[in-house]
């Protein structure tokens, strides 16, 4: 037999094993009813029927690799043969963030609150699916949560759970109001009310607004005399949104400071680029009815009447 | 089931720092009870709450406000089909917090039937008492003793196929008493106290849509919303606190004041998006368009004495208001190998506001006067945002954004007054370039270690307290292994606006660390300290008597430090004991006392440019098992306030419960 008659049948050779081989992978691979799971995963199998994941395993009409155990870990015919083992199977604990994603997209990505979920600032720092949410041992039945929403934001963000113990604060401890009024953990549309890419996983009002206006209607307007300071840099020049040391969520624990800071006439700030307008010469500023600032200009987020504020 | 306990246990200890009542631990088994072909599981807390507080009731009203009673401190309720296949719905799930007259309520409810209906529902009332604000010494105005009402609905039909319909409700009031002040009759004279029962209502409805059509998702939503506030004002009743004018300077006294100023709007919008996720890449684009507009009539009266002299003051102004948006998003995410994530997001954001406003004001010193104002403002935003990401390897990866932004700001101010019409047009355009890059480590599994840095400058700010040069930096260390989490982070952030005659700088820090231990499945320990750093200084100018002071800096420092820690431990199977503690402290900028300033700051500014503050609630909480269908719990917690500067706002809290937990 030639060299090139004996090269060709042991390719033949290799390439047949080859296939075979993945056959024989394929074969082991399979899927299975997914009723064999329950033999060894009694308890998830018994109260699976309150996971939403059941929904899908309901209809009974879903192929298993579509549905129940296998729509999410993949075939298990290798892990019966081998009589389990987390490498037989797609166990979530042991992949990589995005594949943990990639395997919840594949249902979970037709949801508009989604949408950004790819780029979003968790996913970009290997916060995945299953960081947050557990399938099998969820506190919150709604979202699967592996705990209370307010604990597992404030788990990571440390900064902000602080924010939240300051004396004046949004009630998200005392639970009237939760993270996800104000902020999309899968991530958002950029924001578009102000310059810089900030805050990111913000939960816009319905117009690409600030999320403050979705409870604090009276503040949306439109005036007549819009307070151009609030309109075009937003709340967050005068309050801080979590929590705060003062009053109303107040950048300044008086209210003239922080008037006075922007209107100063200086620098080419303002609408003219020529400064933003000081006080008249009545306001004497040694005079303490004139250092609260609101007691006269009570519109101070925008007036319908006067373009001082006053009514 | 020993996840489960476990993980309960973590979620008790991470939520150490809430309200003392609710209790955490619900009685009855969590695998609940079958009836028919439905699974329940339930329960709730009834007790009594308790308080006692010392000092000024007003500010604790402010910050915390539990009051007396009894209370369904909390409840639970889940009902689920076993076959999913139930008759009218297979999973039934609400939660209720604080019924009764707790300051802070709550009902949460989800009802759906697979594939047919999914219907969420939330109602929330939310007390808000504000004493006012405080000035350096004197009093503050805007009292508001109001309730807070808002309740969504959403009703989803065909939630799984491809095909949905939405369809939902929203609605949000406010309604109280409260104080608000004027001034009449003119900039020098004496500002009054005025009575309003506030009355705001909005509602919002939805009709919205979802189908896919080529593989790409489309979602629509068409909204109305609706407002209406009709807060009249009063002039406050001769003997309540207050109605006396406030600081009176001139001979100005007012007999009757009465203002009605209706004002209701709608804001009707649409919103269409489109998304899709493919395996190279994943696109999604988002429209709005609303319409906002308002009418509104201000009818106002005031008689009184002003310089010896009887003064009548009548001023009605009416108008309308509109202000459409436009808005555009597009988002693009290609993945061209496992390693390179590119993202590119352009944003458009346009926005008119536009209206008059007739102004008609009787003045018998000054007689009649009629403006008409006619105001524009449009704001028109582009921005675009690049970001990379590349996994080196699973040890190392990097990061790297560009973003750029460019504002046009256009006003104009004209009013028409006997027969002469002026206008001022203004134009402002504003570039941001910012640039931002990173680093993560992964050098093992539980431990990662991200570092990042942004740098950005902004051509022309609005205001003196926006980003000018500004740069931030992140460092954050996080190691979570299954008993044990660790997380520290550090941030800085340092803006500067330096122009001629003024100038504004901020710089910020903050350092935080927390963690919880579980030493086994009866004890837990959660604890954390965070650092916050503010130094801010800005140009300021003001008058005094009546000279322009410039050149005078405004300078703010804060210094707050936080703590928390929350223990709990399992005394025995049956008892629960946890115990916690919180302490906030604003150090201010280190003086003992308010008269003495820093730096060259001037004499009205001395007092108030620091406010050192201590917030602090201990708490300690028994749950005791009775039997497999009852708990009983007892807490007490804590809450002291101290204004160091301003002794009248301080109070002393003891707050406290004692419930029964049913199942049944």
């Amino acid at each position: 037999m030639s060299l090139a008659a004996r090269s060709s049948l042991l390719l033949l050779v290799f390439s047949a094993g080859v296939f075979v081989a993945n056959a024989q992978d394929k074969q082991n691979n399979r899927f299975l009813s997914n009723d064999a799971c329950k033999t060894c995963h009694p308890i998830i199998w018994s109260r699976f029927y309150k996971n939403p994941h059941f929904k899908s395993m309901a209809s009974g009409k879903e192929p298993p690799e579509r549905t129940g155990c296998q729509g999410c870990h993949g075939p298990g015919g290798k892990h019966v043969d081998n009589g389990g083992g987390a490498e037989t199977i797609q166990a979530f604990t042991t992949l990589p963030a995005e594949r943990v994603l990639d395997a919840c997209l594949r249902c979970h990505s037709q949801t508009l609150s989604r949408a950004n979920i790819r780029s979003s600032q968790h996913t970009l720092n290997g916060v995945a699916c299953t960081s947050c949410h557990s399938i099998h041992g969820a506190q919150s039945v709604r979202a699967l949560l592996k705990k209370p929403q307010t604990a597992l934001c404030e788990g990571c963000h440390t900064d902000v759970r602080a924010q939240f113990a300051m004396p004046f604060k949004h009630r998200v401890e005392e639970g009237v109001i939760s993270c996800s009024d104000c902020h999309n953990p899968h991530g958002s549309f950029a924001p578009t009310w102000r310059m810089a890419s900030r805050p990111r996983h913000t939960e816009q009002a319905m117009a690409n607004e600030e999320p403050c206006l979705k409870c604090h209607a009276d503040k949306r307007g439109p005036f007549i005399f819009e307070h151009l300071g609030v309109r075009v840099d937003g709340c967050e020049t005068c309050h801080a949104p979590h929590g705060s040391s003062n009053s109303r969520l107040l950048r300044r624990p008086v209210v003239f400071t922080l008037c006075l800071e922007c209107h100063n006439g200086g620098g080419n700030f303002g609408r003219r680029g020529i400064g933003i307008p000081t006080q008249t010469p009545n306001h004497n500023m040694a005079d303490p009815r004139y250092q609260n600032c609101t007691a006269c200009h009570v519109r101070i987020h925008g007036s319908n009447a006067d373009s001082n504020f006053l009514r | 089931m020993r996840l489960t306990i476990f993980l309960f246990l973590i979620a008790n200890a991470a939520s150490a720092q809430v309200p003392v009542a609710p209790s955490p631990d619900p009685a009855g088994e969590r695998t609940g009870d079958n009836v028919h072909n439905y699974n329940i599981v339930d329960s709730f807390e009834t007790g009594y709450r308790f308080s006692s507080v010392g000092g000024s009731d007003a500010q604790y009203r402010s910050s915390v406000n539990y009051g007396d009673g009894v209370r369904l401190l909390g409840s639970s309720l889940i009902v689920t089909s076993k076959n999913g296949h139930g008759l009218l719905f297979d999973q039934i799930i609400l939660s209720t917090q604080g019924l009764g007259n707790d300051p802070y309520q709550s009902v949460v409810m989800r009802v759906e039937k697979n594939r047919i209906y999914s219907y969420d529902m939330s109602w929330r009332r939310n007390d808000y008492f504000n004493p006012g604000l405080a000035t350096g010494g004197g009093e503050g105005q805007h009292l508001l003793d109001t309730q807070n009402r808002m309740q969504d609905h959403n009703l989803t039909l065909l939630p799984q196929s491809n095909l949905k319909f939405f369809l939902g409700y929203s609605d949000s009031s406010q309604s109280g008493p409260a104080y608000s002040s004027i001034q009449q009759f003119d900039a020098t004279g004496n500002i009054f106290p005025l009575f309003s029962n506030v009355r705001r209502v909005w509602r919002e409805y939805r009709l919205g849509n979802e189908f896919q059509i080529f593989g790409i998702r489309v979602n629509w939503t068409h909204g109305w919303q609706n407002f209406k506030d009709d807060t009249g004002a009063t002039l406050a009743a001769s003997g309540v606190p207050g109605a006396t004018p406030i600081a009176p300077q001139s001979a100005v006294s007012l007999k009757s004041f009465q203002a009605s100023d209706p004002n209701h709007g709608t804001n009707p919008y649409w919103r269409a998006a489109i998304f899709t996720d493919r395996k190279l890449f994943h696109m999604n684009g988002r429209f709005t368009y609303s319409g906002g507009q308002h009418a509104f009539v201000t009818d106002e009266s005031a008689q009184g004495i002003a310089s010896s002299l009887s003064r009548v003051q009548n001023v009605v102004t009416l108008g309308d208001a509109q202000r459409p948006v436009a808005t555009g998003n597009l988002n693009v995410n290609f993945t061209p190998t496992s390693k390179l994530t590119i993202a590119n997001s352009t944003s458009v954001y346009n926005v008119r506001t536009l209206g008059n406003s007739f102004f008609s004001e009787f003045d018998s010193a000054t007689q009649a006067t009629t403006v008409l104002f006619y105001n524009y403002l449009g704001i028109r935003t582009i921005a675009n945002d690049t970001n990379l990401n590349y996994q080196l390897s699973p040890l190392v990866g990097f990061m790297a954004a560009y973003h750029y932004s460019d504002r046009l700001i256009s006003t104009q101010n004209q009013f028409s007054f006997a027969g002469t019409t002026s206008s001022s047009p203004a134009q402002q355009s504003n570039q941001l370039h910012s640039g931002e890059a990173g680093v993560r480590f992964t050098p093992w599994k539980p431990l990662s270690v991200l570092l990042s840095a942004e740098f950005g400058t902004n051509s022309h700010p609005f205001t003196p307290l926006a980003d000018g040069d500004y740069h931030a930096l992140t460092a954050r260390v996080q190691y979570r292994a299954k008993t044990f989490h660790l997380v520290a982070t550090a941030n800085a952030n340092y803006n500067a606006n330096s122009v001629s005659l003024t100038s504004y700088g901020s710089q910020s820090r903050t350092y935080s660390v927390s963690g919880n231990w579980t030493l086994r499945s009866q004890f837990t320990v959660d604890a954390g300290f965070n650092r916050a750093h503010t130094y801010t200084i800005g140009g300021i100018a003001y008058f005094v008597d009546p000279q322009l002071i410039q050149g005078q800096s405004s300078i703010y420092l804060s210094n707050i430090n936080s703590i928390y820690a929350g223990v709990r431990y399992e005394v025995v199977k049956r008892i629960d004991l946890y115990a916690g503690y919180t302490r906030v402290q604003d150090l201010g900028d280190g003086r003992a006392s308010a008269a003495v300033g820093i730096g060259s700051a001037p004499s009205p500014f001395q007092a108030v440019q620091t406010f050192p503050v201590a917030f602090q609630s201990p708490l300690a909480r028994l749950s005791v098992k009775i039997n497999n269908r009852l708990r009983w719990n007892a807490g007490y917690q804590y809450y002291g306030y101290r204004a160091n500067f301003e002794s009248l706002l301080g109070y002393r809290a003891n707050t406290g419960y004692t419930s029964l937990s049913f199942s049944f």
